[in-house]
């Protein structure tokens, strides 16, 4: 099999294309992050004493979710590789299903806000907690459309195209999964 | 088909990018933009100091925006050509893109209406300069569908070779991400959401005329490649 010999050869997961996207969204979501510290700085007690009204315990059960996701996805490409096509599809159920989980409990994190009068315009904090987390739901929304196409796609037989789509859709997203975790970081637990 | 029609609309981009750039900057000078959060003497100030320059610069935008449809007409043929027919990408791409060319002219139009009496009542100056930075900035829809349409052409395009490499494919998708946080500026006036931020007025201004200049090098390209096979 070609996929066996190039697998020595240095490998770049996934198609060359797809990194364009990777590196061009992680660059928005850079200068998100650099413009949250930014506007942070200027008022580190005002954000602080915000973040107190986030919550922490869903936050950490979110991250529970989005790395268990991209866990599961890393087996399904394992799994591909080495053949087991309905396996990875499983893993891939395993990964949709902790996304959608993700889905939920922010659902009931933006209730909660929204119940205690928290909104986009509260003050710059919230705006940020917001956008940021807003725009990566969409991530998350988008991305569940790619593991839902990936799961179609090995329902045909298995070819090194499908395993190299495979890899393109997982990179997309892990990239959703690091974007989570630094957001997780900067949003709720940054003093 | 024609190459040479072909080449033609594919540099209205260029023209397009350019002039809109000229009107824009030096002549209007709404780079950098207007503030959400100055007052109506303030505005209305900007439009009586600058009346000619701003009329000329937004003469100059409107005018040079129908050769978007021109440069829209050349992609769609580029997309035909991936789907083998004219296909729904093909419809999506053409319907999207010329919707975008209605969003740059009315824009212009309605500054130019402020820019008509600059002496009336400077709560009116306000009223449609506000209105004329949210039908530029907010529209984000059509570009999104216009983009995604191209994105999937070019990733879904199975000759050999591809009309267009499928990293173009990917660019295009990553656009359409970057076109959405423009239509939040409805709920702000400070900050990297509002229209004077990074994030609505910056980002996707250079974005969206990089986004010209890198679709007019790829489909030049094609373009003369499919003329000489052809």
């Amino acid at each position: 099999m070609t996929q066996t010999l190039k697998a020595r050869a240095p490998h770049l997961p996934g198609e060359a294309g797809v990194w364009v996207f990777i590196l061009g969204d992680m660059a928005m979501f850079a200068a998100l992050f650099i413009t949250f510290v930014y506007y942070r700085r200027a008022d580190v007690a005002g954000f602080v004493h915000s973040q107190h009204a986030l919550n922490q315990q869903l936050g950490a059960l979110n991250t529970f979710f989005m790395l268990t996701s991209s866990w599961c996805v890393a087996l399904a490409v394992h799994a591909a590789r080495a053949g087991l096509a309905r396996r990875a599809q499983g893993w891939l159920l395993a990964g949709m299903a902790c996304a959608v989980s993700f889905v939920v409990v922010k659902f009931f994190e933006y209730s909660e806000k929204i119940a205690a009068g928290i909104t986009l315009t509260s003050n710059d904090f919230f705006m940020y907690y917001y956008m940021l987390t807003g725009l990566h739901l969409l991530h998350v929304l988008l991305g569940l459309g790619v593991l839902s196409y990936l799961w179609r796609s090995l329902c045909a037989p298995a070819g090194h195209s499908t395993l190299r789509t495979l890899e393109s859709g997982a990179c997309f997203w892990h990239m959703v999964d690091i974007l989570w975790i630094v957001l997780f970081a900067l949003l709720y637990m940054l003093r | 088909m024609n190459t040479r029609n072909e080449l033609l609309c594919i540099w209205s981009a260029v023209i397009f990018v350019v002039i809109f750039t000229l009107g824009l900057w030096p002549l209007a000078n709404f780079l950098p933009p207007h503030l959400p959060t100055a007052g109506a003497e303030e505005i209305a100030t900007l439009y009586q100091d600058r009346t000619w320059q701003i009329r000329l610069g937004l003469f100059l935008m409107m005018g040079c925006s129908g050769l978007i449809c021109a440069f829209v007409a050349a992609i769609t043929v580029a997309i035909k050509r991936m789907e083998k027919s004219a296909g729904v990408l093909t419809y999506a791409q053409l319907s999207a893109g010329t919707c975008g060319a209605v969003f740059l002219i009315v824009p212009c139009l309605v500054w130019t209406a402020a820019a008509f009496r600059p002496e009336r009542s400077a709560e009116l100056t306000l009223l449609l300069n506000d209105l004329g930075w949210i039908l530029l900035f907010m529209p984000f829809t059509t570009f999104v569908v216009q983009n995604i349409a191209i994105g999937l052409a070019v990733l879904g395009d199975r000759g050999e070779p591809p009309v267009l490499p499928r990293w173009v494919g990917f660019f295009n998708l990553w656009v359409a991400v970057l076109f959405i946080p423009g239509g939040l500026l409805t709920f702000f006036k400070t900050g990297p959401f509002a229209w004077s931020g990074l994030f609505v007025y910056w980002v996707p201004l250079v974005v969206f005329l990089s986004w010209y200049l890198v679709m007019f090098v790829m489909l030049r390209q094609a373009a003369i490649k499919h003329g000489s096979t052809a």
